[in-house]
């Protein structure tokens, strides 16, 4: 009897196997579906995890890399006087340089008015783009939504679904000349996406707002970066125009349909939209080996042991950078039913789980901010440190570097709660959530 | 001599300034007309499948939701029965007033249903105003798209000029667009008006985003620059007004031709005009919510008086909007009137009052001379309206006269009521082509001034409807009009119905 369901197990791998075999060599996006456990208990209603793993294949190995629409918006208010404004100019500068003829650019600064100093161009005349970025001086407030309406004016004229249209946002400052809240800005960010505009947040120093700067990214699928000493802007810079010019992918949408009887739950750590048993959700950009998840919980009813049912169908398309032509992936997943339990632990996936408790493990940061930002320091603390304790028996079940990793960090958090060293706390707190939510990478797609 | 040649270039810069304002008006307007066009071809659809709405809000950029309302009203998007995801329920929830208040959108938009089958219905949530685009299809059922707030601010504000340092127009200037919470949504120019520096001029925006406005800041020295210069003063503010002369000119015939095609969308869209209408007595809800907010917490009993004023403003309101669509729907029909026991002279005060504070701000000093005290039958609702509509053209046209008149008298069964300004009056030959529908006196008089002209033909109608008529007088100092109205003795015991 064991025998036969580690043979089923054996050939379900194989099937798994053959299926990423017979992948066309074309593919820009690997798609991995798993479930949290292919084997469930009998007899009893539960919860599970499915997870689609979108995986970029670069495109150096196949052609030329994707061209680029790209609108660096910089703040140019008074608290940018000095030594960021220096900073700034030159990771802008040291970014328009690893830009090509095809590359489109333009520069957008703002205080309590805009000036676009580089109306949307091909990067061809880099004196003039210099320049106009040298003469840049600060002084004033902070019109960032403006800052960022301009900006998607500029990425606007040369839209194209083949590019890779972006903006990127540097702010030291809260925003405070026009909208001015998180839900404004990531409405804006939910909008431009739909037009395929990312829009990145870059953070610098402790004054900004970092829950409007996340918002803006997470609804419009940019990154974001805390960058607490303005030394370190070219490098954070860097990773950005890493991951622009490493696009393999674009307009992913991973759709997944519930079989019968299936539950969908919810989806962790990314925005969807669940009717029924259909869930969609979104992705603007895949980068070159860098992967992104969708992480959906389910609840399975209860069913005899020695059955097998569907959980779910998913379906993927995206637009592949390289042929410029659209692409669709369809997987299934399916978990079988036994009375042993041994054999339910035996079988567990453990990629699966690591994310699931990655992602609960991030809803559980959230809370402690947001009970410290009612001032319950110790509520606050309690969490974390539970937290803590959470990832670190599960970084040792297994076997995860990322959860070990997250556990430290809890840990810090947990200690670094006080007003004094809050404000610098809280924003290293929403970058990393933000990181681990859409799988941010952080430079390893560097050339 | 120089002090009165100063004014008349300060009042010609004035001028030039709000022609500019003018035009931003109608760039912001077009940016609004272009979603409206894009929201045409998209919701022209005939059929609405939900997975087809559901794509739609997914793709398009500027809708944030949709709905589907069928003939008697229903919703049929999102779907009463069956699945809807998180945000549409966030949307229903969000725009709970429309489905409570669901006659109040009905109305709106049944009223252009022999015309034009579409417009922007305007409501306000969160931030502020959010626009509403909504479309009947032959068969009556009427699909509706949320125009997403965020990104018709980044619309309007991309379309908008930026800071270009280098325009010499820009250098002396500052140009605010003010949202209807009075702050600043975008600006632009690169003077740096003072903390408390008021504008040099303002103007108010067109429907649907009549609750914003557009400001202008110069240095204080602007205008007046050539008249520093001694010798040349003469000539130079000639120059100056003859430039500016030029420029008011060629706003002018620009102006003029595009005046019909602006005046056929007018008509087309009345509904979007009616809106205007109900801007005077929003304005009084606005203050007397202000009043109460500063007033709270000294004194309890004035602040629960001046809700019951806000109250009372809201009703008066509704009353309006289902007056001027039965109105609009039925031109032929008797409009029904409901007369009751009461005193003109009551209801006049009290009308007056309302207008109090409004016209007490623009330093229009209010007279009554009250003599139609008797209890008499007559429709106070109408009576209240025709006054409002006369006393608001005060406000709007002749707030610099500093006077408003109004004296009544009764004979038998007709009351009398005078109602004079100081203002700049009515044209010679123009006394009857006021009140004709969507006329408006085309010289300076009614620039900068946001209205229907619709307001005057209201107002005879109904006078007309309650057995009297409403005339405009000649006169020399003002503008000056008779309303009469037949009122009958009252048979029945007074009722107090505003006690």
């Amino acid at each position: 009897m064991i025998t036969q369901r580690i043979w089923y197990a054996v050939a379900a791998v194989g099937i798994m196997l053959a299926g990423t075999q017979s992948l066309k060599a074309a593919e820009q996006v690997k798609v991995d579906v798993a479930v949290a456990k292919p084997y469930l208990l009998a007899g009893q209603k539960q919860t599970s995890y499915i997870r689609v793993g979108l995986t970029g294949v670069p495109i150096n190995d196949t052609g030329p890399r994707t061209s680029v629409n790209v609108a660096i918006v910089l703040d140019k208010s008074g608290s940018m006087t000095g030594e960021k404004l220096r900073k700034a100019k030159d990771a802008a500068l040291a970014s328009i340089d690893r830009l090509g003829p095809n590359d489109i650019v333009s520069v957008i600064a703002y205080d309590q008015t805009v000036d676009v100093l580089v109306p949307a161009t091909k990067v061809s005349d880099r004196q003039t783009l210099r320049a106009s970025i040298e003469k840049l001086s600060a002084g004033g407030s902070t019109a960032l939504f403006a800052g960022v309406s301009k900006a998607a004016a500029e990425v606007r004229k040369f839209l194209d679904r083949q590019r890779v249209n972006r903006i990127i946002l540097l702010s030291d400052g809260q925003a405070n000349v026009g909208p001015s809240s998180p839900a404004d800005l990531g409405n804006l960010g939910a909008s431009l996406i739909k037009e395929g505009i990312s829009v990145t947040t870059l953070g610098l120093g402790l004054d900004y707002n970092e829950d409007l700067m996340t918002q803006l990214a997470r609804k419009s699928d940019g990154n974001h970066y805390f960058i607490e000493n303005s030394t370190d802007l070219a490098r954070q810079f860097g990773y950005e125009f890493d991951d622009v010019l490493s696009v393999v992918a674009q307009e992913v949408t991973v759709g997944i349909t519930c079989g019968a009887g299936v539950r969908p739950i919810r989806v962790l750590g990314r925005e969807a939209d669940i009717t029924g048993q259909t869930v969609t959700t979104y992705v603007n950009q895949v980068y070159g080996n860098q992967e992104k998840y969708v992480l959906l919980e389910v609840e399975v009813p209860a069913q005899q042991a020695g059955t097998e049912r569907n959980i779910a169908n998913v379906n993927v398309s995206y637009v592949n950078m390289a042929s410029k032509s659209p692409h669709k992936i369809a997987r299934g997943a399916s978990t079988r039913f036994t009375s042993s339990a041994s054999l339910v632990e035996s079988n567990t996936n453990a990629t699966v789980m690591t994310s699931a408790i990655e992602q609960i493990a991030v809803e559980r940061n959230k809370q402690a901010v947001s009970l410290r930002d009612q001032g319950k320091i110790e509520e606050a603390r309690k969490v974390l440190l539970d937290n803590s304790a959470f990832l670190s028996e599960n970084a040792v079940k297994y076997n995860s570097k990322e959860l070990e990793d997250y556990k430290g960090k809890n840990r810090k958090d947990a200690d670094n709660l006080a007003p004094a060293v809050w404000e610098a706390q809280r924003k290293a707190i929403l970058s990393e959530q933000n990181v681990r939510q859409s799988q941010q990478g952080q430079g390893q797609n560097r050339q | 001599m120089a002090q009165q040649e100063q004014e008349v270039v300060e009042n010609r810069f004035r001028e030039a300034l709000t022609g500019r304002l003018r035009d931003i008006n109608t760039t912001i307007l077009r940016s609004v007309e272009k979603r409206e066009t894009e929201l045409l071809r998209l919701l022209d659809r005939g059929s609405y499948e939900t997975a087809e709405l559901r794509e739609l809000v997914r793709k398009s950029p500027f809708i944030h939701s949709v709905f589907v309302l069928d003939a008697a009203g229903n919703r049929l998007h999102p779907p009463p029965e069956g699945p809807i995801t998180d945000y549409e329920r966030e949307f229903l929830e969000r725009s709970g007033q429309i489905w409570r208040d669901k006659q109040t959108f009905y109305n709106s938009s049944e009223a252009t249903a022999e015309g034009s089958s579409h417009g922007w219905y305007t409501w306000y949530w969160g931030n502020g105003v959010n626009l509403l685009f909504w479309l009947r299809d032959a068969s009556g059922r009427v699909i509706g798209a949320e125009y997403d707030r965020s990104r018709m601010l980044a619309d309007i504000v991309g379309d908008l000029p930026n800071s270009d340092a280098s325009d010499p127009d820009l250098q002396r200037a500052r140009i605010a667009l003010i949202g209807g919470d009075g702050i600043a949504v975008y600006q632009w120019g690169t003077y740096e008006p003072g903390q408390n520096e008021p504008p040099r001029v303002r103007l108010d925006l067109n429907h649907p985003l009549d609750a914003w406005s557009l400001v202008y800041f110069a240095p204080a020295a602007e205008s007046g620059q050539a008249l520093s210069r001694g010798m040349l003063f003469n000539f130079a503010a000639g120059m100056t007004a003859l430039v500016l002369a030029m420029i008011g000119l060629s706003s002018y015939f620009y102006r003029e031709s595009t005046r019909e095609v602006r005046e056929a969308a007018e008509r087309v869209s009345f509904v979007n005009q009616v809106s205007h209408e109900l801007k005077t007595p929003l304005t009084n809800i606005r203050m007397y919510a202000e009043l109460l907010e500063q007033n709270l917490p000294e004194n309890d009993n004035k602040a629960a008086e001046q809700l019951g004023v806000i109250v009372s403003e809201s009703q008066r309101l509704s009353r309006l909007i289902g007056n001027v669509l039965t109105f609009a729907r039925k031109r032929n029909d008797k409009l029904a009137l409901h007369s009751t026991a009461g005193s003109v002279d009551q209801c006049i005060q009290f009308v007056l009052d309302h207008f109090k504070a409004i016209l007490e701000a623009k330093n229009v000093k209010t007279v009554f001379t009250g003599g139609a005290n008797g209890t008499v039958e007559f429709d106070r609702d109408a009576l209240e309206q025709i006054l409002g509509n006369l006393f608001s053209n005060v406000e709007k046209y002749a707030a610099g006269g500093g006077l408003l008149d109004v004296t009544s008298r009764q004979n038998g069964s007709t009351t009398s009521i005078i109602i004079s300004d100081r203002g700049p009056g009515i044209p010679r030959g123009q006394e009857e082509k006021i009140f004709d529908p969507f006329h408006r006196l085309s010289n300076k008089l009614s620039d900068g001034v946001t209205g229907t002209g619709i307001g005057l033909t209201i107002a005879r109608d109904l006078a007309r409807r309650h057995g009297g008529d409403l005339r405009a007088i000649a006169s020399d100092t003002g503008a000056r009009f008779e309303l009469q109205i037949n009122t009958p003795p009252s048979t029945s015991p007074l009722k107090e119905r505003h006690a």
